[in-house]
């Protein structure tokens, strides 16, 4: 009984310190650095109120997830043929290895001024954050199948769709998913990145503007929004990887 | 498409082993595409190959490229090297004492899965447009992941063995020092890795959108002025951080912690 209400108070008392706090900085310093929690709930309540983050969010979320979905389609297949064909993996794992440690951030300024800053261009930062996050950990979960159970299957005389099916799909799931994750946290730094960056649109607009104006109970309410959006997003993938995650130690 | 299904023999060519001949010639053929794609179809600025070759003798020893390559490397790893302390503190804390787990759960895992970028525009308000507010996003950037993977480490560390330690009267200092910081060590390497490339991108973009000296400065000036080879030698140099810190993390594993098994492939 102690012990489960620990586990219920501790975390609300903390998160209640935690708005305390925020209140009483915000009150004894100057508006320009950081404002009362109760105002920036305020304006939060305001900006749903009006309208305005919905629009953002529903364009931040537009240009998400056409960036993610075009590289979990792409990365996903691609990881598991990594798997089918062994010399095409080696050839190519260390040159995926080196793309996942580069900072995709760093080639924003040749997005810009290769593919210009609208729509398109800004899918393509997104999809190039996701896309080496889940590739890396596919190709990882390629590695990790034993070629044995090919040879079994094929011994089995089990056709090129059974082997994806039974064998290659099973074992590289669970890692993809992983990347997944991953490449769900990247992406949207991608996303934020590129919203900045190139034409400013959604919540990283709403970020800039609100910064610009030295309005710092909208900027703080925008990052709030745009946490929330990350943990919900996060724990979705968090819980696909889970779901999935007993298939990894199969029979290793 | 037998390549998988039959155990070949590991072939040797011309002194190299087949897998060696594999990449060099998946490599040359990827910088072939590349050179040849954009003589083909794009305008002369955009970097090829060849050109980035022939702008890396100048480049590395032009006094303002040395310069912006110190200063983000540097303060990357300045950077890193708090977020470890800080993150290392903080997470095996909430690894060991549930109260601390409970009390900071849902301020790691919040700001760790907030897109650290966003809180640039609220550094700037704080730090002005310094290094000081390069420095707070690189140790906003790398902290939590350090954390969470502590903390993760801290939790794995099998309760026999401090059960064991208990019953031999080791002291808390012991079991801490001797148990709980060696079993989390993987976790905690883990969560460099992981948290030497969020800090890099943290780096960049502050470098950005605070218009600082760095390599990521140095890139958007240059492509904004068309040298577009000379700013590939700089993502060169920050790809060669990234993989780097990957190789050095892999190493530590091996000679320090060849006991740690997990994530090994079976070739």
């Amino acid at each position: 009984m102690r012990q489960s209400l620990s586990r219920v108070a501790v975390p609300a008392l903390s998160l209640l310190a935690g708005a305390v706090i925020w209140e009483i900085v915000g009150r004894n310093t100057s508006p320009a650095f950081m404002v009362p929690f109760s105002a920036t709930v305020a304006k939060l309540a305001e900006l749903v109120r009006n309208g305005e983050f919905m629009a953002a969010l529903a364009q931040s979320l537009g240009l998400f997830v056409s960036g993610f979905s075009i590289a979990v389609v792409t990365a996903v297949p691609l990881g598991v043929l990594f798997a089918r064909v062994r010399l095409l993996r080696i050839g190519l794992e260390s040159y995926v290895t080196m793309l996942y440690a580069t900072p995709m951030a760093a080639l924003i300024p040749f997005i810009l001024s290769l593919f210009g800053f609208d729509f398109g261009a800004k899918v393509l930062v997104v999809f190039l954050f996701a896309f080496f996050p889940i590739l890396y950990n596919t190709v990882e979960g390629a590695r990790s199948v034993r070629p044995e159970l090919i040879e079994v299957a094929r011994s089995f005389r089990s056709s090129e769709w059974g082997i994806w099916r039974d064998v290659l799909i099973p074992h590289t799931l669970p890692f993809a998913l992983t990347g997944l994750r991953q490449g769900i946290g990247r992406g949207l730094v991608g996303m934020v990145t590129a919203e900045f960056f190139l034409a400013a649109s959604g919540i990283g607009r709403l970020i800039i503007v609100s910064e610009r104006d030295f309005d710092t109970a909208g900027v703080l309410a925008s990052v709030l929004l745009i946490t929330l959006l990350g943990v919900l997003l996060m724990s979705i993938g968090r819980a696909l990887e889970n779901r999935y995650a007993a298939w990894r130690g199969l029979d290793r | 498409m037998t390549a998988i299904a039959e155990p070949r023999p590991r072939g040797v060519i011309l002194g190299l082993s087949e897998g060696a001949v594999a990449k060099l010639i998946t490599g040359l053929t990827i910088l072939a595409v590349w050179e040849v794609g954009c003589r083909l179809f794009a305008p002369a600025y955009v970097a090829r190959p060849i050109g980035i070759l022939l702008a890396i003798p100048d480049t590395v020893s032009s006094a303002k490229f040395l310069d912006a390559a110190w200063s983000t490397l540097w303060a990357v790893v300045r950077g890193l090297v708090l977020a470890l302390v800080l993150g290392t503190a903080v997470g095996l804390a909430m690894g060991r004492k549930p109260v601390v787990e409970r009390a900071l759960r849902y301020y790691v895992n919040g700001l760790y899965a907030m897109p650290m970028v966003a809180v640039l525009p609220l550094v700037t308000l704080w730090f002005g447009y310094t290094n000081a507010a390069r420095m707070a996003t690189i140790v906003f950037a790398a902290f939590f992941a350090i954390a969470i993977n502590a903390a993760d480490g801290a939790r794995a560390v099998p309760p026999e063995y401090i059960e064991v330690a208990r019953s031999f009267r080791a002291r808390g200092i012991n079991i801490w020092l001797g148990i709980a910081v060696p079993a989390s060590l993987p976790y905690l390497l883990a969560g460099v890795r992981l948290a030497a490339g969020r800090a890099l991108i943290g780096c960049i973009v502050a470098e950005f959108f605070i218009s600082l000296e760095g390599l990521g400065f140095y890139i958007l000036f240059n492509s904004r002025t068309f040298h577009h080879n000379e700013a590939l030698v700089a993502v060169l140099v920050l790809a060669a951080f990234g993989v780097g810190v990957e190789m050095l993390i892999n190493w530590v594993t091996r000679r320090f912690l060849p006991w740690y098994r997990r994530g090994e492939g079976g070739e």
